[in-house]
Parts: C-alpha cells; sequence; structure tokens
C-alpha cells in the first residue's frame, strides 16, 4: 500500500494534518507569500474553531507581518461572514483558517482576494509560486506594521442576508428551529442570526471553544442528535452546518435528515421563484436542479468541482444563484461565495411563502437515490483509474468536465480526484437506491479489483 | 551579507533580512521540543518587529505541544521571574535588547529562569540543526494562557530582597528613561512602593527609540540634560528589556556604564559578602571594591549567559558586566535593571551620600574601546597574532585574547554582534592607556591590510 502524504496544496489553499504535514513553518511561509501578492495593507484572518486555530492564526500574523501587511484579526466566525467582510471593509485580502469539514486533525489555510472570493486558480498558482520560489519581500523592522482587531464581520454579514430576504414573512411564522453548529466557527453567529429572524432556538453544539462533537461534514450519519431534538423539541425543522459555515444540511419536522442535494435544490427552487434566471451547478450535483430549473424554464450550467468553479460562472454568465450539491448555497447578489446563512434564509423565506411543512416542501420536489462512495487514490494513480472507468463504460457518453462522469437518460455515474485529499469519489444518482448502489459498485469494482 | 548570529543562549539578526518568522518559528520549535512539550513563557519588547517574532514564536511552541503562558510585554527579568515562579520547563524572550531597532533576538531561559548555558545552548541547536522537531497532533496542542499576577509577585521578589524602609526613608526623587521599553508596566510600581517620586522620559512603550538603547555614557546624553532642569537625586537609564542600568548624577554628569556593577557591589558586599563574577572585558573598579570588602572577582568569558552561569557555579552573590547589567545571586537568575537600581539606592540611602560621591570611592581608571570591522576570516588572524605577540605575558585566551599587567590590561576579541573586532584597555595612567590601545590597533589595522578603520 502506498503511503498517502496527507499535505495537499490545491486551489482551495494548503491544507494538512496537525502535527505531521501542516507545520506552522510551512504556514508562516505561505502567509508571506500571499501577503506578498495582496500587497501591504490589510489582510483579514478568520477562523474557524479547531484547537489548532491558535497555532495556525500566529503563524499567518507572523508571515504576513513580515512582509508588511497588516493583520486584522477578526476573530473565529462563519468563513461567509470574513469573505462578505473583506468587501465591506476593503481590505486587500484574508486568509481563512479552516479545514471546513474535514475531521478535527486537519487543518488549512484558504486564500481570499479583495473580491471576497477564494482566489481564483491562476491566482492561487502564483502564490504557490511564489511560496516555492521562497524569497519574499520582507520589510525592516521600521516598516513593520501592527495587528489590528474587529469584531463586527458576524454583525454585518447577518444584516446584509436578512436585508435581502422577506424577513417580515419569515417572523410571520414564527419557526422552531433546532440548529447544530458542530461547535465550529458558526457557534456564536447562527442561533443570533435565526433569532433575528424570529426563529426560536434549540440549540446544538454551539460551544466554539469545545471540540466537535462529531465529524463536521454535515452528513445524515453525522447529525443523529440533531434529527433528535427536532423531534424531541417538535421544531418546525433543523439545521446543520459544517465547521466553517459555508454548507448547510436540513432536517424535516419528523427529524429526517434530507441529504445535502435537498438544501441547494430548496433554495434553488425560492431563488428562481422570486426572479428567474441560469443557474450554476458542479457537476456532482443531483439531477434535482434540473427538475426545479424546468418548472420556470430556466437553464442549468454544469461547472467542476470547487466553490470556486462555480463562483466564476455564476459571475460570468450573471446568473441567480447556484451551488454545489453538498449543501453549498451561493447567491452572488448576497455573497458570492458558499453561504450557509442566506441557504438558511431562503429556506425559511420558501416555508413562510408556500406554508405547511418541512416535508411538505421537499415533496414538491422528485426524489432519487444518490451513492458518494471513495476510495484510496494516490496522485500517481489518479489518470490509471480515470481511464479504467472510460474503457468500461466506453460505449456511453462521457463528460470529462472534472473526473468522468457517465450518462445514461435517468442516471449517472461519476468518478474523480478529490481537491482536498488523496481520494476518488465515487457518486451516482438513479431513480432507486439499488439502481445507484449498483453502479457504485460497478465503478469500485473496476477500480480495485480485489475488493 | 546577511546578519544572523547564534550564540549562547540566544539567536539575533536583522529583521526582514536574515531574521525571519519562519527561522523564529524554527527556534521556537526547537525550544519547545527542548523543554519536552512543557509549559514555556513568553515576553517580548516593545519593538515592532517583536509582535511579528513572538507571533511566529507562539506558534512554534503550540506546535511542539507547548502549553505557552504569554506574559506579553515584560523585561527580561520578570520572563526569568515568571519560569521559576510557575515552574515552566523555559522561556523565550523576544528582545533586540541593546542592539538597535534594526535587530531584534530571541533569548532562550531555561527552567532555573536563567538563559541557556554554553552546553544547553548546544542542545538547542543541535535540535535547530537536525530540524528534529516535536510535532504534536490536534489533540496535544495547548493553549495559549496569560499569567496575570505575575507581575505583583515579582515585584513582591524584588522588594523582599531590599532594604525597602532604608530607601523609602530617603524619600528619592530619579528621572527615568525608560527608552520606551518594556520595563514601564514594572518600573513605575517598583519605584512607587520604595517612596521614590519618578520623572519619566521616554515612558511610551512604543519600541521608537530616541537614542540607541544601551545605557552608556552617550545614549544617556538626553536623560543627563533633562537632569539639568529638575531637581532629582539621581537619574537611571534602562535599555528595552530591563536588564541592563546606567546612573545620572544628579548634577547630569552621566557615569559610564562600566560604573554600574561596581557601584552595585558597594551595595551589595557590604550586607552580603561573597565573590563577584564579571567578564574579561570589564573595568577593574569592581576589583577594587571586593578587595576592600577582602572577595575576589572572577572573570568568564563575555555574555550574560557565561557570566551568570559562572556566577551559579561559584556561589557568587553577585554577576554582572561593564555594559551596566547586573544580578544579584541567588535572588535573580538573569541580569535585573531594578534590582540593581534597587542595591544602588539602598547603599545611597545606607552611606547618605549622593552618587557622585559614591562614585568618586571608586579608582579613576582609563578605559579606552576601540573596535575594526573586517571580515571573520581577519578577526580571527588577528586574535592569533596577539597570542603570539602577547605570550611572554600572562595571557587568557578563554575568549580571544585578554593579557594582564600590573597597571593595566588589554582584551581583544570578536564581536557576538557583528564582523568586529573589539579592543579593550584599561590601564592607571591615561598615557599607558594610549599607548596600549594605539599599539593594539595600529597592528589590527595590519593585519586587516590596511583597510577598515575604528
Amino acid at each position: 500500500m502506498p503511503r498517502t502524504l496527507s499535505l495537499k496544496i490545491g486551489i482551495s489553499g494548503v491544507r494538512g494534518v496537525v502535527g505531521e504535514s501542516l507545520t506552522p513553518q510551512l504556514v508562516t511561509s505561505f502567509a508571506a507569500a500571499f501577503g506578498t501578492h495582496c500587497g501591504m495593507g490589510p489582510v483579514l484572518v478568520g477562523t474557524d474553531s479547531r484547537p489548532s486555530h491558535e497555532m495556525v492564526k500566529h503563524a499567518v500574523i507572523a508571515g504576513l507581518l513580515s512582509v508588511g501587511c497588516t493583520p486584522v484579526d477578526v476573530g473565529i466566525l462563519p468563513v461567509p461572514s470574513l469573505q462578505m467582510h473583506v468587501r465591506t471593509t476593503g481590505a486587500f485580502g484574508a486568509v481563512c483558517i479552516s479545514a471546513s469539514h474535514n475531521p478535527i486533525q486537519w487543518n488549512a489555510v484558504k486564500f481570499i482576494g479583495p473580491d471576497g472570493i477564494l482566489l481564483r486558480p491562476n491566482r492561487a498558482d502564483e502564490v504557490t509560486d511564489l511560496y516555492h520560489q521562497g524569497v519574499f519581500p520582507r520589510v525592516t523592522s521600521h516598516e513593520i506594521s501592527e495587528v489590528r482587531e474587529d469584531d463586527t464581520a458576524i454583525q454585518r454579514h447577518r444584516e446584509a442576508v436578512i436585508a435581502a430576504v422577506d424577513a417580515d414573512s419569515i417572523r410571520a411564522r414564527g419557526f422552531r428551529v433546532a440548529v447544530d453548529c458542530c461547535n465550529g466557527g458558526a457557534s456564536v453567529a447562527t442561533p443570533a442570526f435565526l433569532r433575528a429572524l424570529g426563529c426560536e432556538v434549540v440549540e446544538l453544539n454551539t460551544d466554539p471553544t469545545a471540540p466537535f462533537p462529531h465529524n463536521p461534514e454535515p452528513l445524515p450519519e453525522n447529525i443523529g442528535d440533531l434529527c433528535r431534538a427536532v423531534r424531541e423539541s417538535g421544531a418546525d425543522l433543523g439545521f446543520a452546518q459544517d465547521a466553517d459555515a459555508d454548507r448547510l444540511a436540513i432536517v424535516n419536522e419528523r427529524g429526517e435528515p434530507l441529504g445535502e442535494d435537498c438544501t441547494v435544490t430548496l433554495a434553488i427552487r425560492d431563488a428562481l421563484h422570486r426572479k428567474t434566471g441560469p443557474v450554476v451547478v458542479n457537476i456532482s450535483t443531483s439531477r434535482m436542479v434540473d427538475d426545479v430549473a424546468a418548472e420556470v424554464g430556466a437553464t442549468v450550467h454544469r461547472t467542476r468541482v470547487g466553490e470556486i468553479n462555480v463562483v466564476e460562472r455564476l459571475l460570468e454568465i450573471g446568473a441567480t444563484i447556484g451551488g454545489e450539491g453538498n449543501g453549498g448555497v451561493i447567491v452572488p447578489e448576497i455573497n458570492a461565495c458558499r453561504d450557509s446563512f442566506v441557504a438558511m434564509a431562503l429556506v425559511l423565506e420558501a416555508l413562510a411563502r408556500e406554508g405547511g411543512t418541512m416535508s411538505e416542501l421537499r415533496a414538491r420536489v422528485p426524489t432519487y437515490a444518490i451513492v458518494r462512495e471513495r476510495v484510496g487514490c494516490a496522485a500517481r494513480y489518479v489518470a490509471t483509474s480515470l481511464r479504467k472507468i472510460e474503457r468500461l463504460y466506453a460505449e456511453r457518453p462521457q463528460d470529462r468536465t472534472d473526473g468522468v462522469k457517465v450518462l445514461w437518460d435517468d442516471r449517472w455515474l461519476l468518478v474523480r480526484p478529490s481537491n482536498t485529499e488523496p481520494i476518488l469519489r465515487v457518486e451516482a444518482e438513479a431513480p432507486a437506491e439499488e439502481e445507484a448502489q449498483a453502479l457504485v459498485r460497478e465503478a469500485l469494482e473496476a477500480l480495485c479489483p480485489t475488493r | 551579507m546577511r546578519q544572523l548570529k547564534m550564540g549562547t543562549s540566544w539567536v539575533r539578526g536583522v529583521v526582514g533580512d536574515a531574521l525571519t518568522p519562519e527561522l523564529v518559528v524554527n527556534f521556537a520549535c526547537a525550544m519547545g521540543t527542548w523543554c519536552e512539550s512543557g509549559p514555556v513563557v513568553v515576553g517580548r519588547d516593545t519593538r515592532r518587529s517583536s509582535v511579528m517574532l513572538r507571533s511566529a514564536a507562539l506558534s512554534g511552541l503550540v506546535s511542539a505541544g507547548c502549553e505557552v503562558i504569554d506574559a506579553g510585554v515584560a523585561p527580561t527579568p520578570l520572563v526569568s521571574f515568571a519560569v521559576r515562579e510557575l515552574g515552566a520547563a523555559g522561556g523565550i524572550v523576544v528582545t533586540g535588547s541593546h542592539n538597535d531597532a534594526r535587530w531584534n533576538a530571541l533569548k532562550f531561559l531555561g527552567p532555573d529562569g536563567a538563559l541557556l548555558n554554553a552546553v544547553k545552548s548546544e542542545e538547542l541547536l543541535d535540535i535547530y540543526h537536525a530540524s528534529a522537531y516535536e510535532r504534536a497532533t490536534w489533540d496535544r496542542l495547548r493553549r495559549v494562557t496569560g499569567a496575570p499576577d505575575v507581575v505583583d509577585r515579582y515585584l513582591e521578589h524584588l522588594l523582599a530582597c531590599l532594604d525597602v524602609e532604608a530607601i523609602r526613608a530617603r524619600g528619592f526623587r530619579v528621572a527615568v528613561d525608560y527608552c520606551n521599553g518594556a520595563s514601564s508596566a514594572t518600573a513605575g510600581p517598583f519605584f512607587h512602593a520604595l517612596g521614590c517620586a519618578v520623572v519619566g522620559l521616554n515612558v511610551d512603550p512604543s519600541g521608537e527609540f530616541a537614542h540607541p538603547p544601551a545605557p552608556s555614557a552617550t545614549n544617556m546624553r538626553q536623560l543627563a540634560t533633562l537632569i539639568r532642569f529638575v531637581d532629582v537625586d539621581f537619574g537611571v537609564a534602562m535599555n528595552v528589556d530591563g536588564d541592563r542600568v546606567g546612573f545620572v548624577t544628579s548634577a547630569g554628569e552621566p557615569l559610564s556604564e562600566e560604573h554600574t556593577l561596581p557601584l552595585a557591589a558597594l551595595g551589595r558586599l557590604e550586607r552580603r559578602p561573597g565573590t563577584v563574577v564579571t567578564n574579561l572585558s570589564t573595568s577593574r573598579m569592581v576589583d577594587a571594591v571586593a578587595r576592600r570588602h577582602g572577595q575576589t572577582v572572577l572573570r568568564a568569558a563575555v555574555g550574560e549567559g557565561y557570566v551568570m552561569d559562572r556566577g551559579l557555579a561559584e556561589n557568587a552573590v553577585l554577576a554582572g558586566e561593564g555594559s551596566g547589567g547586573v544580578g544579584m545571586l541567588p535572588a535573580t537568575m538573569t541580569f535585573d535593571g531594578l534590582l540593581t537600581v534597587g542595591l544602588v539606592m539602598e547603599l545611597m540611602a545606607r552611606e547618605e551620600k549622593p552618587l557622585a560621591e559614591l562614585a568618586a570611592r571608586l579608582p579613576a581608571y582609563t578605559m579606552r574601546k576601540g573596535e575594526l570591522a573586517c571580515a571573520p576570516d581577519v578577526v580571527y588572524r588577528a586574535l592569533e597574532g596577539y597570542r603570539k605577540r602577547f605570550a611572554g605575558e600572562p595571557v587568557d585566551c578563554s575568549d580571544g585574547v585578554r593579557v594582564e599587567w600590573q597597571d593595566a590590561w588589554l582584551h581583544a576579541r570578536a564581536s557576538n554582534t557583528e564582523p568586529l573586532l573589539r579592543i579593550i584597555v584599561e590601564a592607571d595612567r591615561p598615557e599607558r592607556a594610549a599607548e596600549l590601545f594605539d599599539d593594539a590597533m595600529r597592528y589590527a589595522r595590519r593585519m586587516a591590510g590596511g583597510y577598515g578603520g575604528d
């Protein structure tokens, strides 16, 4: 078994395992490289609540100071709040310290440009190049700036999102909402946000100083406590966020998780209801999106997986809304990034407008079965593995936007390398669960014959 | 040329040049590893660059699994005290100390609160050179904590070492030059507790230096000028991290920094006789004081790490250098500027004499100091030349070359901080000092091939 490295430098930033690959040396140099790219000005530094955030944050601050930037410590907060705050304050950029949905031993630094958007792939390449060259324009002691603090990002983000939806209708319903913040970056922000929308909030895991109570990816298997809390508290619905609060999962009033693809589908449905226009999602997002777009005659564009790819296409074609099947919703007019607060607002708005329960709202959209698997795969085996899938389905139409997507009239199979981990993701969607399972099984057998 | 120097107990460099945050992270990782991931106290001086280097140090220490006790802006002796008081495994002080504003440095303290000695420094450097750092996984990471009451406990400790009643009774008026440094937090309450009225100069802990931070007679001109306009008993200049002090008389006459140690010895040996340790470059004034009390002076290589280490080994009661740094053993493990001032105030109170009169009790030797900028190879060639030249005399080669005569001594050595050859001469008579000094400088210039100058 080849050893897989726990470090990944990619368009999502620098991600690694604390105590193994994500060292303060690496982070300091990367921050110096990013600071060089930003220029000598204010650069926001925000983080989620992982125990390693302090170590990483100080390394980032030291690196930024060394090249003349002014680090602005915005504390523990949701990533979408950080991204919006870059534009609000006119900062030269931001460093986001969060491994998002990755387990707690991971951490990462992601770089955000002056437009509040994750660095475009070409800019990210420039930063990586600066890092590899290792020669930074260090300032002398006299030119070293200071560290500033700013704790207004969460409040300003909250106000901006609430102003963009029909808040009065939501308040009129007086929802009871259970939330699981996974003790992450949104632990303080989310309860305050929901209360501002007139909701009664049942809080789960809202202590940012405590460790993650479960794997922070908001998958059905990780949010059992939330489902129970919804049932026991008689809540109208439940929301689960990942550690950096860009992704959202929904639980209906019966305590059943809807699956992350429903988040983007329901949000798109609500947004298109208000204003129709093109929709952008990635290649692994559910066909449900095509169905809700078809209701109002909107077109659906599909991109490579990775938030920045969706955002770029959204901005390029002036689309209304987009997102990813993993629960990331993007409304460029509000915030040009995955924003679980925007997602919560849109879902609550739809519920308020259409009346009825969460499960009734869900029932207005067709149901498919999606199966998502993963298999370890070191970088050097990726191309070979993908060719196996190409050959296996040589007679079917294939989409090579990202990995290999094999298309049938009523189902699809996707095998693609992860942007963040040395694994291949194997995903299929079909009318019935066993049909999707069969597609995934077939692909896995082709990839790993011994399995 | 990239300016980086690693010595016993410190690493020092020009910020933005060789002293990068990455370097500091590496050294902090090495220190955290040396401390076996135990708690480490971190303090910093007020330089702008110290904020950056502190963050780098915290990050490295945390990554090695250390609990970091952040003392914030803190003079070196306070960090030293905190290490001992809190039972920490070590300490890091981010301070350029007496160096000019371009420079900064890390000082490493062991669990006893003293600067790492030669042996421990070598262990640290070995870890650094091998890049063999402890790396804590996420579940072993510790938080950065504070020690809010350590300043009060430190001040209590200092006061317990002094005759507070005698000093209070005198009601001293003192002009203090803080050099906009780290002593602002400790010096104010210290002087207040001793019943002093303080006129402060450069009191803003901004790290912007009004003059170079070493407390030499030249750098105390601003303080001396102030004293001509205010009525005080004496003036004292602290360096940035509060381990060195210099004195100015009530008439506004700056005493050389060489006077600090013998004055402190006058105060200390009267109450507690014992051995005094100093370095090879320090004036023989302290020998005269020790002789008067029937005590001996031992000399170690130049540098606080060597001098304090020797002092501890010899159970000395005082250790210090001609730079104005003095440690009162065993009360402090590093040089401590406030305690030094306390000893001198105690002396003034006991003798009921003004500072100028006490200074006049010290022998009036002539000291000449010079330096020659030259490449390291020239420095070492010149030192070898001196060793041959003075082969017939009593020569001490433990740090460069030191030759001792009945009426004079000469010390030639490589600077710890810059590519310089330093030459120091002290003699009973000015002519003798000039003769020895000029001869040594001429020789050095010839070795440097006619290049360079003083």
